[in-house]
């Protein structure tokens, strides 16, 4: 039984060896995204949508000498364990020149830690929203083009102090995402604006009520309630309950709450006092051909953190594309193809993007979900805006600065 | 360079499987010796990790400490937090028979992700301890991993050493006879619940060095590393594959378990290109399938645990009498 096992190892280990002989010089990125795991139904769809950045580069000339891009699935399965173990592989046994994800914050830490950073690759992130990630000793090679946590409760609390609101409670769901931005925003609300929260408290989702954990929030006195949790999931079982029980009067959320589910389910005429933040460019023209272009090939363009997924793949392609396919150059042109200084590169325009970096002109990649001009942590600031429930969907309150 | 990539992934599957050995060897103290069904490694493990990512980091705003100590003294640290934490629970849980154990240990487990979760004074909470200084990680990636390794190894030689020590001694002996007949064990004058809590508390302790190997070998530590698939289960599957009360089974299995995880994937990857996200789970089914495999047609593990004949035989003078 032993020697089986072992010859099993062993045969798995040659075939390996076998096959990674590549027959045509190909550039390899590795896309790693939670398969299996707590986010198993989002990541499928954020790697389609990186799938059809790579087949857009190949129709379109491929990368470097006609060479083609192909994207390696990995499986981070959200945790450090398997995320360390797929990106020593990509990098290592693929030898991908860049990675897209992992797509967890805890996944994408341990795998720059142990992996990428120490081997000089590229990585960068389509959804892992964690402050911790900007702290990183990276030497400027961990990049992400969703906006931190950070940055989106902050912006938030300088608008809510701008827009008149005064005592509030607050309350988020007890993981990265919840617990991050409900920080970021007490930061900015009381540290830096003087503003007061009465009640700050985490919940876990799931339960059937909140009604306990509502009544707990209302003491205090405040008459608005902060949420920072999913519309689709637990934040809408608590705006919902929220409103039957009157425990406060106007409702405030993250760009998780603004979901269709809340108005589907709970009826506009029900929210006139729901705002809820989200990142605007929504409706730009980026956004167009890529949803366009996403429906060609059977996607969902609402699907969340797809346009994030997309713009990370092309990024990264064009990065490549102009460092002349070197894994070394991959992070500083990563800088210099979305600056925001030079001719403006749309999703999809492979071709002319692949011209001008020939002819040495600079460009900047205008993505779908957002301009990503990087800074020099590798962060993308958020455009968002703070949006109300109109007769026809979300409509724009005000910009958020 | 195809060559030096699959030496780094060598590298780094070895890495993993010694430290996924010290947590099969802590496991094989608590099942394979003393019979306890622990369900919660995750939290041992966790614990470890934690304490040491506090005591090794540099100071840091809005959690406790920071200490900025020698990560030796981290992992001391974290095995004596890890056996700190495990005495309590031993001193209630280890009343249960083995299945109550289970079900309480998993529970326990939970608490404690859910702990670390919700206490960012304590833990940073959900969003983990990054900045975890690593061992030799200022060199190349190759040489930092090698340096890396080595250290793995001498700890896991170590931890081998001592337990196999303690299995071959007085102790060892006592502690099966515990587990194969507690009435017997009580009338021939053994305290049956202390000896219990010192399985319990050296396999817990063994853990949480297991999971400060992990942190600062990442230089991260955040909650999703909690999980029990990888953390707990994954570690079970080991030992029983291996043999439960070998410690050489135990290091075996982890060894076969990780190598077919990891390897699967690859071969998995193979698959023509439409398969790609599919094919990822048929690494879960080769698992399950492996254990089923393993239960019906060995389930003594691939090394079984000696008999005390061959082991009499075998040994000879020093450790006897």
């Amino acid at each position: 039984m032993k020697t089986k096992f072992f010859a099993l190892a062993a045969g798995l280990m040659t075939a390996t060896a076998l096959a990674t002989a590549p027959a045509k010089a190909d550039v390899k990125i590795g896309l790693l995204g939670g398969i299996s795991g707590p986010i198993a139904a989002m990541a499928p769809a954020m790697i389609d949508a990186a799938q059809l950045a790579v087949q857009q580069v190949n129709e379109q000339g491929g990368i470097g000498a006609n060479e083609k891009l192909v994207g390696v699935v990995g499986d981070s399965a959200c945790n450090p364990q398997n995320g360390t173990d797929a990106a020593t592989k990509a990098v290592n046994i693929e030898g991908v020149v860049g990675t897209v994800g992992p797509h967890c914050s805890g996944a994408v830490l341990a795998a720059a830690g142990s992996v990428t950073i120490p081997a000089g690759i590229t990585l960068i992130t389509p959804s892992g929203t964690s402050p911790e990630i900007s702290n990183l000793e990276d030497k400027g090679t961990v990049f992400r083009t969703v906006p931190s946590d950070d940055y989106q409760g902050r912006a938030l609390a300088r608008t809510m102090k701008e827009q008149g609101y005064g005592k509030v409670a607050v309350a988020y769901l007890n993981n990265d995402y919840g617990t991050g931005l409900a920080g970021a925003f007490k930061a900015e609300y009381v540290d830096e604006l003087g503003g007061e929260i009465t009640q700050f408290a985490a919940h876990e989702e799931g339960k059937a009520s909140y009604r306990s954990n509502l009544a707990e929030l209302a003491k205090g006195g405040a008459d608005t309630l902060v949420i920072f949790d999913y519309g689709d999931g637990t934040g809408l079982t608590i705006l919902r309950q929220a409103l039957e029980n009157g425990f406060f009067e106007k409702f405030v959320g993250g760009d998780g709450m603004k979901s269709d589910a809340v108005i589907n389910e709970l009826g506009a005429e029900n929210l006139a006092s729901f705002v809820a933040s989200s990142p605007v460019g929504e409706k730009s023209e980026s956004l167009d051909m890529f949803n366009e272009a996403f429906k060609g090939v059977g996607g969902d363009p609402d699907a969340i953190f797809v346009s994030n997924s997309y713009d990370a793949a092309f990024l990264l392609a064009l990065a490549v594309e102009k460092a002349g396919g070197k894994k070394e150059g991959v992070a500083a042109a990563m800088v210099e193809v979305s600056n925001g200084e030079g001719e403006s590169i749309l999703p999809g325009e492979w071709k002319k993007a692949k011209e001008l970096i020939a002819a040495g002109t600079a460009i900047d990649y205008k993505g779908a979900a957002g301009d990503h001009n990087f800074d020099e942590k590798g962060d993308v600031p958020g455009t968002y805006a703070l949006w109300e429930v109109g007769s026809d969907g979300y409509e724009v309150v005000t910009e958020m600065k | 360079m195809e060559f030096l990539g699959l030496v780094n992934y060598a590298l780094f599957m070895a890495i993993f499987i010694g430290i996924y050995a010290l947590l099969a060897l802590g496991l094989n103290i608590q099942w394979g010796f003393a019979g306890l069904f622990n369900a919660g490694i995750a939290g041992f493990f966790a614990v470890g990790a934690y304490t040491s990512a506090i005591i090794s980091t540099p100071p840091a705003d809005g959690r406790f400490g920071g200490f900025d100590l020698h990560f030796v003294l981290g992992w001391i640290g974290a095995m004596l937090a890890a056996a700190l934490v495990a005495w309590p629970i031993g001193k209630i849980c280890l009343r249960f028979r083995s299945d109550y154990l289970a079900i309480a240990s998993i529970g326990i487990a939970e608490i404690i992700r859910l702990v670390i979760k919700s206490e960012p004074v304590l833990t940073n909470g959900a969003r983990g301890i990054s900045n975890i200084p690593r061992p030799a990680g200022d060199i190349g990636y190759m040489e930092s991993q090698v340096a890396y390794l080595i250290i793995v190894l001498a700890v896991l030689i170590a931890a081998y050493v001592l337990v196999e020590r303690q299995f071959n001694a007085p102790w060892g002996r006592m502690m099966r006879a515990i587990r194969d007949n507690e009435d017997a064990a009580k009338a021939m004058g053994k305290d049956v619940e202390f000896r219990r809590l010192e399985a319990f508390i050296f396999g817990a302790a063994l853990m949480g060095l297991g999971g400060a190997l992990f942190a600062h070998f990442n230089r991260a530590i955040t909650p999703e590393a909690i999980d029990p698939m990888v953390a707990t289960f994954l570690v079970w599957i080991m030992l029983i594959l291996g043999g439960s009360g070998n410690n050489r089974g135990a290091i075996l299995g982890a060894a076969v378990v990780w190598i077919i995880w990891s390897v699967s994937e690859i071969a998995t990857d193979r698959l023509p290109h439409e398969y790609a996200v599919q094919a990822k789970y048929i690494r879960l089914f080769l698992i399950g399938l492996m254990l089923q495999l393993v239960l019906r047609f060995r389930p003594e593990g691939l090394l079984p645990e000696p008999l005390r004949g061959d082991q009499r035989t075998a040994k000879t003078g020093a450790d006897q009498n």
